[in-house]
């Protein structure tokens, strides 16, 4: 029989995969969040938690959800970094409620291990002194701080993660350091 | 240190310098972790398993929760549809017994006796009863003739529903009585096997020639459950109507038994009174036939004859079919196989387009019951499910802020 015209010559076999194991764009573009957000993420956690041990443990899960919503996400509300940032605000808040209430029930001591004077202490004095302040701050001051300064946020997105305006946000956020300025004096 | 000695950058370069940075060997389980797709295996060899043992323990319990959420919800989502699909399965064969089935009860006796109370004081003036009366007087009708006819094979007392009481007439009521003319008529369903369709259709025609019965239409099926039966019109002498469904009940299990009265006593007489009106007349005429002296007035006559003699032909004719209704009960009876309720009749054993388009039209129906049933129940707990969605989120919102204001 006469092969068609137009169809190759010398092909005896051809070499496919499943459509399903090339990864989605939405895949590549949690994998490229991951990478770039992965050190952030756990540094704001830390500063909010004050607790590697529970820090390690919210962040993981934060990825965990995060991953499982990649397909969810709508980037006209928002940049991707902001959106996965809401995620580790909130298990990082769940995870202060669940401290609270556990602290509640065992008078279970806070872990200082981090930021605690002492450890930094032979760092420099004024670093010691800086986070002193920063321990003394309110849990929402602090959060805007572990934001700007530990995950690298810009205005923006600490804007969008919060649910207000960036003007809102950069005015907040400048009476958080004058606080802690004046709390370092 | 003061004021002056720490400026918003340097707070800000000490501030980075405090950040905190994932230990090689969380950020390398992690990276595993992400590598593998954030995978969710609950055994002991899972990578959440690998990581260390508060953070495995947090990832399981979530993801068997989160598995565990959508079956129980689709558990239950099934679950309330068939109960739904049940309970109304079961409303509606329970609001068809008191049609299919009638009564022995005094109360129906009495309530047989307010109907034809009703229509005997008429005085013959009112017409028949109409046909929500006849019924309410029909549930009683099997009442009345079992008490009379003695041995019955009616359905067990727990099957049956007996009809409300109705207010009896009253003494004196009901004068004549014993003149009224009443038909009465039933239907008969008797279940059987389906190789005994053929046997029970033998022992019907049996007992109708035992009771000088009719049959005016028969049709028999063989076949299988469900498929075979047989369907029968029958006319029974009104006199024996009672022992003749009694015999008829012996012959295999009753289904269902319905009988029925109407009261056609004022129509019987209005009819007999026009006809004796009629003669009456046309007994004038031929006197005035006798004494008629000329041919034109004899003709007249004759023709005025005439005519009075078609409309005493037709008032007869009246007359005695209203007696052939009242002498004769129809019988219609159903010989119905396994667990059937009908039967379907005589087939033509060929599926037709249009069977096509009923099919069609019932499992529509049949269906868009079922969404509706289902739409019913869901909607509800859609809203409630939305709402309890909502008040949490809100909830979990206020907590949130609550913890970072405290």
């Amino acid at each position: 029989m006469k092969a068609p015209g137009g169809r190759s010559k010398g092909v005896d076999q051809t070499i496919s995969a499943p459509a399903s194991d090339a990864p989605s764009s939405a895949d590549l573009a949690f994998e490229e969040l991951y990478r770039s957000s992965r050190d952030d993420v756990y540094a704001y956690v830390t500063g909010m938690l004050r607790d590697r041990s529970a820090a390690e443990e919210v962040t993981a899960a934060a990825f965990e959800k995060a991953f499982r919503k990649r397909r969810r996400f709508d980037a006209g509300r928002g940049s991707a970094r902001a959106w996965l940032f809401g995620i580790a605000r909130n298990a990082a808040i769940d995870e202060l409620r669940r401290h609270k209430r556990r602290a509640e029930l065992t008078a279970e001591p806070a872990d200082t291990t981090v930021a605690a004077p002492h450890t930094i202490a032979e760092h420099s004095t004024r670093r010691a002194t800086v986070a002193a302040g920063l321990a003394q701050l309110a849990p929402r001051e602090r959060e805007l701080v572990a934001m700007k300064f530990f995950a690298g946020l810009s205005n923006a997105e600490i804007a969008a993660v919060l649910g207000i305006s960036e003007s809102n946000a950069g005015t907040t956020l400048h009476r958080v350091i004058t606080k802690l300025r004046e709390a370092c004096t | 240190m003061n004021r002056d000695e720490l400026t918003i950058e340097e707070l800000g370069d000490e501030l980075r310098a405090l950040r905190e940075a994932p230990s090689e060997e969380f950020a390398a389980k992690l990276d595993a972790h992400a590598a593998e797709g954030f995978p969710r295996r609950p055994g002991p060899e899972g990578s959440i398993a690998s990581l260390p043992g508060h953070v495995a323990e947090r990832l399981r319990g979530s993801g068997v929760r989160r598995r565990l959420l959508p079956a129980l919800a689709g558990a239950t989502t099934v679950i309330v549809v068939a109960t739904a699909v049940v309970v109304s399965v079961g409303s509606d064969g329970d609001s068809a017994t008191p049609t299919n089935l009638s009564g022995t009860s005094d109360a129906g006796d009495a309530a047989e006796t307010a109907g034809a109370g009703q229509a005997g004081s008429a005085g013959g003036e009112a017409e028949a009863l109409a046909p929500d009366e006849s019924r309410v007087a029909n549930g009683a009708e099997g009442g009345s003739a079992a008490l009379e006819g003695g041995p019955t094979a009616l359905p067990a007392p727990s099957q049956m529903t007996v009809p409300p009481p109705v207010p009896g007439p009253g003494p004196g009521t009901a004068p004549g009585a014993h003149n009224r003319q009443v038909e009465r008529s039933a239907e008969l369903t008797l279940g059987t096997d389906p190789e005994r369709v053929q046997d029970v259709a033998a022992k019907t025609i049996d007992v109708v020639g035992r009771y000088r019965g009719i049959v005016l239409s028969s049709s028999t099926r063989d076949g299988a459950e469900g498929a075979a039966g047989a369907n029968f019109e029958l006319l029974i002498p009104s006199a024996r109507l009672s022992p003749a469904l009694a015999d008829l009940s012996e012959i295999a299990d009753v289904r269902s038994r319905n009988e029925n009265t109407l009261d056609i006593t004022a129509p019987f007489i209005s009819a007999r009174e026009r006809l004796r009106d009629a003669r009456a007349e046309a007994e004038g005429l031929l006197r005035q036939l006798a004494e008629a002296d000329t041919v034109a007035e004899r003709n007249s006559v004759k023709g005025q004859l005439e005519i009075v003699r078609g409309r005493i032909a037709a008032f007869r004719a009246q007359v005695q079919r209203l007696e052939r209704r009242a002498d004769f009960s129809r019988v219609s009876l159903q010989i119905v196989s396994g667990e059937a309720t009908v039967f379907p009749g005589p087939s033509d054993d060929e599926w037709s387009i249009g069977d096509a388009l009923h099919d069609a039209g019932r499992v529509l129906a049949v269906a868009a019951g079922i969404a509706l049933v289902a739409a019913a129940v869901m909607l509800p707990l859609g809203l409630l499910a939305g709402a309890g969605w909502a008040g949490r989120r809100v909830y979990l919102r206020r907590a949130r802020e609550q913890t970072l204001s405290a």
